[in-house]
């Protein structure tokens, strides 16, 4: 039952936030520079930029290994982790985007 | 004086409209069969000048004046990248032209091909259709709807590479940046199977073709829209709205077109 409710509230955030302030979606692509490194582009379905937009990255456990932020150019860089990790792009609730390692290709 | 200048004009009118509707059907194609992409990849292009709508007669190209990818702020010179390639049209081989591009970061890719006038002996003109084909990556929109400085040029008022069977496409027609107006845009689609590894079309039709052209007249500030009654890959070809209207001494229809790709809304 509390989880139920947990579910509702959850959802009930998702829709006041996509009905509220974005007609927009996020949107997050990583791509494996073949050189130890990887880069992340943001932006917004609407053409606007992410800069500033919160960045995450995690290892398999769910831990931040990383946290930075959209550069002006809606990029962000960072040193590949050893094994499985995941990309967060978070532009607030319901706004995030998750991307696996394993489809980080160069 | 007067009655001269009328005669003269009506005669103009009249050998205008013979020329428009002999020159029909003409589509140079700047092909590649998938314009969304959600992941980086190498894309091939197609430079095929022929009649879709038909699936006609496919005619020669010479080597093109200019064909580049416009991304962002950056233009990208392609031409040297082109190979000449023989083209199987349905009824007739051809000469064209391939090459194939990587595209990787997130945004609009507009294809650009100028190619060189096309002498139409049934005319007696020369034809030049400056070509637009558009692709996007990771759904970023980053100027698909903005005039390249073309000297003349469709600017797409609905996203080119998204469109809906049942929806409407509406572009705006430019004649040295300044609107259009009262062209003849004639409107076509790729009607039969485009063999990629083959360099052909099928000989198969896909469809009925239409019982004369399919077109729309650019209005006062050189719009003009239309409703897409089927997926596939749609062209517009505005005749002869370029400023150049001469080439070696003969008349030159220098044309604006535009492709874009339509889908059914599952």
């Amino acid at each position: 039952m509390q989880n139920l409710i947990q579910k509702l509230i959850a959802l009930t955030a998702v829709i006041l936030t996509a009905a509220s302030a974005y007609a927009h979606t996020p949107l997050c692509s990583c791509y494996d520079n073949g050189d130890g490194t990887v880069l992340c582009e943001g932006g917004f379905s609407d053409g606007s930029s992410a800069s500033g937009v919160k960045i995450l990255v995690m290892d398999a456990s769910g831990n931040t290994i990383l946290e930075g932020a959209m550069s002006e150019d809606s990029e962000f860089e960072f040193d590949k982790p050893q094994g499985d990790y995941k990309v967060v792009f978070d532009a607030g609730p319901g706004h995030e985007v998750e991307i696996d390692g394993s489809d980080i290709v160069e | 004086m007067s009655d001269f200048l009328k005669k003269t004009s009506v005669a103009m009118a009249m050998s205008s409209a013979i020329l428009s509707a002999g020159a029909q059907a003409h589509f140079l194609l700047v092909y590649t069969p998938k314009v969304m992409l959600e992941k980086p990849a190498e894309i091939p292009l197609k430079l095929v000048f022929g009649h879709p709508m038909e699936n006609g007669h496919t005619m020669d190209m010479e080597q093109p004046e200019q064909f580049f990818v416009k991304f962002k702020d950056k233009q990208i010179d392609l031409l040297n990248t082109l190979k000449p390639v023989t083209w199987k049209g349905a009824h007739n081989d051809a000469k064209a032209y391939e090459t194939s591009y990587k595209v990787k970061r997130n945004g609009d890719y507009i294809f650009v091909a100028v190619p060189a006038p096309y002498y139409e002996k049934g005319e007696d003109i020369y034809i030049q259709q400056i070509t637009k084909s558009y692709v996007n990556k990771g759904a970023m929109p980053t100027g698909w709807n903005e005039p390249l400085g073309l000297a003349t040029e469709i600017v797409p008022l609905n996203k080119p590479y998204q469109n809906y069977v049942g929806g409407t496409f509406t572009g705006k027609l430019l004649s040295d940046g300044k609107p259009a107006a009262g062209i003849e845009c004639e409107i076509e689609y790729i009607n039969t199977k485009v063999d990629l590894k083959g360099n052909a079309f099928g000989k198969e039709n896909l469809g009925d073709v239409p019982g004369s052209a399919v077109v729309s007249i650019t209005d006062d500030n050189g719009m003009f829209t239309f409703g897409i009654p089927k997926a596939g890959t749609w062209g517009f070809a505005c005749l002869g709205s370029g400023p150049v209207s001469e080439h070696k001494g003969k008349e030159l229809s220098q044309d604006a077109v535009l492709w874009i790709d339509a889908t059914e809304l599952k």
